[in-house]
């Protein structure tokens, strides 16, 4: 429940911080670009400049023929000439007439004809290449001329080609790492949070002791705090409430003994009062107790009268096992070495007499085995178990109570069960036949709905919990106590074959 | 049957009363601890029954006094009711002296049944006759019998010491039932190698003599034999 939240927060956060962290990250980039645009701009300035000043020095090169008729000669100023050699294929010139006819160089390196001697620059795309050409109509010794100049390594193209490389790449992959790195960080940051959000989610809801807060990292332990309190008052609140269920259920007891003597002893009188020679003084002598407004109460209306107030006996004493077995009130550290047969044995000993008057085969099916746990709940939980599948079969139905041991997932656990071949329970009813005073649809009118949930509250208070499923041949229930490995004793070595 | 009860619940006392005075006891009641004392150095009684949340002498106190030799009847049984059914407070009580307990409330059948078998097994410890319904196993000179009605004579009934031992142990624990492990260990003392199958012998064998009288030695499925007598 709480776990998909605390997953959309995470999320939630890490989204944030990757918003907070690419938006600056941006506009450094923008920023950033802009600066290199400004200086590749100055650079490009600076460059413009120096072909402007090796124009005049190209224009001198150009020597007139010596025969008319031939091509002029070129005769590079040192300056020129350096430039076109350092920079390679990336640069050219042309020597042009006015008329736009080549006369040296490359016949790429052109621009429109100038009309006046000053220079003009122009972007012109050669080779896959964008030169910046510098033209610049004037005298030479061969009369008036179109000199040109090319450069290949403009900044602001190499500009555009770099940003890319220099700029952007870096950049995104920046931002793909702080992505990653905020990923990894918000993860590992919430881990402690995630933990104790499982942890809390994970208790059992009779769980209430204390998260430790030594455990949780210092920003979340003013919330582990406000749990622990919050804990501390449920449970204080529990407790209390489990006192004064306890303490009524106590106090109910003693007049309740008072009424069930009486009204136990009425039942006596009014049976054998039928057969006994001495039937009127003692009928008399019964009645006596209620004179002077005499009420005749015949024997029908007098074991109903016994039978409620036997439930109500019961019921109270079922309010204080239920409230004594509490998970939470019993002390595990107290559990002693039991022998379940035994066990067994008195329950079927005091349950005999119920299964006769209701004409049912109560039996036992005992392996010897020991557990570890206490003994009087479990004698209680055995007590209620074999109670309610008496009270729940129909007359003239079986009853076993068992012990012994099974393999669960390859480890041996000490069991105690209960298996009666009743109507059974359906299984979408289990989780609510456990619950206190939930009666299931259809069940005879004796249960006080309390025996199974006093059952489980025992089976929990041993570290498990009660376990309900189908008898025999798909008939009846069976509810099942099975012990934690730990606690189950190794088989005893028999003693002198006679077992016990 | 003489039985002293010391309850200070005047409800519960006078049902108690009522109940067990139509099952056939004399009962004296007494409200508190002194007074049950004074009595109980005086008169001797059968059984006790004895609360224990009495005020001043409580009743695990006048449980431990009773069984001073001083008093009148220092073997008296004792059933103990309580309304406080801890662990510790059963074990406290049968350690001092107490047989058996009850906790409060309780049903006036079971308290009835249990007082019958205290009062069977103090019997058989005093006089050596056990009974049970119509059933009497007459321990000193080995002769089991079913009471005659309305005066008519004892039917004397043969059995075997095999038979008799099982007989004895059964009696002795009615109502509750004996295990056969139980049955087997009481049978040892006559043979060193004997099988379960050798009890199921005996109690056939016992079943057959006793049945016609009314006597029903019913199996208890996993776990044993019990007494009971059928109407």
């Amino acid at each position: 429940m709480a776990r998909p939240g605390l997953r959309a927060m995470t999320s939630d956060l890490r989204n944030r911080l990757l918003l907070l962290l690419v938006l600056p990250l941006s506009v450094l980039v923008l920023v950033s670009a802009w600066l290199d645009f400004r200086s590749a701009d100055d650079a490009a300035v600076q460059h413009d400049q120096r072909l402007l000043r090796l124009l005049p020095g190209l224009a001198d090169s150009v020597v007139a023929a010596t025969t008319p008729g031939t091509e002029p000669l070129l005769m590079l100023a040192p300056a020129v000439e350096e430039f076109l050699r350092r920079s390679g294929e990336y640069t050219a010139f042309s020597v042009r007439t006015v008329d736009g006819e080549l006369v040296l160089g490359e016949d790429w390196v052109q621009g429109p004809l100038p009309a006046t001697t000053a220079a003009e620059f122009h972007s012109v795309e050669y080779g896959g290449v964008t030169y910046r050409v510098a033209v610049q109509r004037g005298e030479t010794n061969a009369g008036e001329l179109v000199v040109a100049l090319a450069d290949g390594s403009d900044p602001r193209q190499q500009w555009l080609q770099q940003l890319m490389l220099r700029l952007l790449l870096p950049n995104l992959l920046l931002i793909a790492a702080a992505g990653l790195a905020i990923y990894w960080s918000v993860r590992h940051a919430f881990k402690p949070l995630v933990d104790l959000a499982t942890a809390v989610e994970h208790r059992s809801p009779r769980d209430l002791s204390p998260i430790d807060e030594a455990t949780s990292p210092a920003e979340v332990r003013p919330l582990v705090r406000a749990l622990n309190h919050l804990f501390d008052m449920v449970r204080a609140q529990v407790d209390g409430q489990r006192r004064f269920v306890a303490d009524a259920a106590h106090q109910l007891r003693t007049p309740l003994a008072g009424l069930q003597a009486q009204v136990e002893a009425w039942a006596l009188l009014a049976r054998s009062g039928g057969k006994d020679r001495n039937f009127d003084e003692k009928w008399h002598a019964a009645h006596i107790q209620i004179t002077p407004l005499a009420i005749t109460l015949g024997v029908d209306e007098i074991e109903k009268l016994r039978a409620a107030t036997r439930r109500t006996s019961q019921l109270a004493h079922q309010l204080l096992a239920l409230s004594r077995a509490d998970a939470r009130n019993v002390d595990a550290a107290a559990m002693q070495r039991v022998d379940l047969k035994e066990l067994c044995g008195l329950a079927l000993e005091l349950h005999l007499d119920a299964a006769a008057a209701r004409g049912m085969d109560l039996g036992l099916e005992a392996q010897p085995v020991h557990a570890t746990g206490h003994d009087w709940l479990l004698r209680e939980l055995l007590s209620n178990l074999v109670d309610n599948a008496i009270k729940y079969a129909p007359p003239g139905g079986r009853v076993t109570i068992r012990c012994g041991r099974s393999t669960v997932r390859g480890v041996l656990c000490a069991y105690l069960e209960v298996e009666d071949d009743g109507p059974g329970v359906p299984p979408d009813e289990y989780a609510k036949v456990l619950q206190r005073f939930y009666r299931a649809p259809g069940a005879a009118g004796e249960g006080t709905g309390l025996g199974l949930s006093i059952a489980d509250e025992i089976a929990r208070a041993h570290g498990s919990t009660l376990q309900l499923m189908r008898g025999a041949q798909q008939r009846g229930l069976l509810v099942r106590l099975l012990f934690a490995p730990e606690s189950a004793a190794p088989i005893e070595p028999p003693k002198t074959g006679l077992g016990e | 049957m003489r039985l002293l009860l010391v309850e200070d619940d005047i409800m519960v006392a006078s049902g108690i009363k009522l109940g067990l005075a139509d099952a056939g006891y004399a009962v004296d009641w007494v409200g508190s601890g002194e007074r049950a004392q004074e009595v109980l150095t005086k008169e001797s009684f059968d059984v006790g029954i004895i609360d224990i949340g009495l005020p001043g002498i409580d009743g695990l106190e006048l449980t431990r006094l009773l069984r001073r030799p001083e008093m009148a009847n220092p073997a008296m049984p004792v059933l103990i009711l309580t309304a406080r059914d801890a662990l510790q407070d059963r074990v406290q009580g049968l350690d001092l002296g107490a047989d058996d307990y009850m906790v409060k409330p309780f049903e006036l059948p079971e308290l009835l049944a249990r007082l019958r078998a205290l009062l069977r097994r103090s019997q058989a410890a005093n006089t050596a006759v056990l009974s049970f319904g119509s059933l009497e196993l007459d321990t000193a000179n080995r002769r089991v019998s079913i009471a005659g009605a309305d005066g008519l004579a004892a039917t004397v009934i043969e059995i075997g010491p095999r038979e008799w031992t099982v007989l004895e142990y059964l009696m002795i624990h009615a109502p509750k039932p004996a295990s056969k492990d139980k049955l087997l260990q009481a049978l040892t003392g006559w043979d060193k190698e004997i099988t379960p199958n050798a009890v199921e012998v005996y109690v056939s064998r016992l079943r057959s003599k006793l049945e016609p009288h009314g006597i029903a030695l019913r199996s208890i499925r996993g776990f044993g034999y019990r007494l009971e007598q059928t109407p």
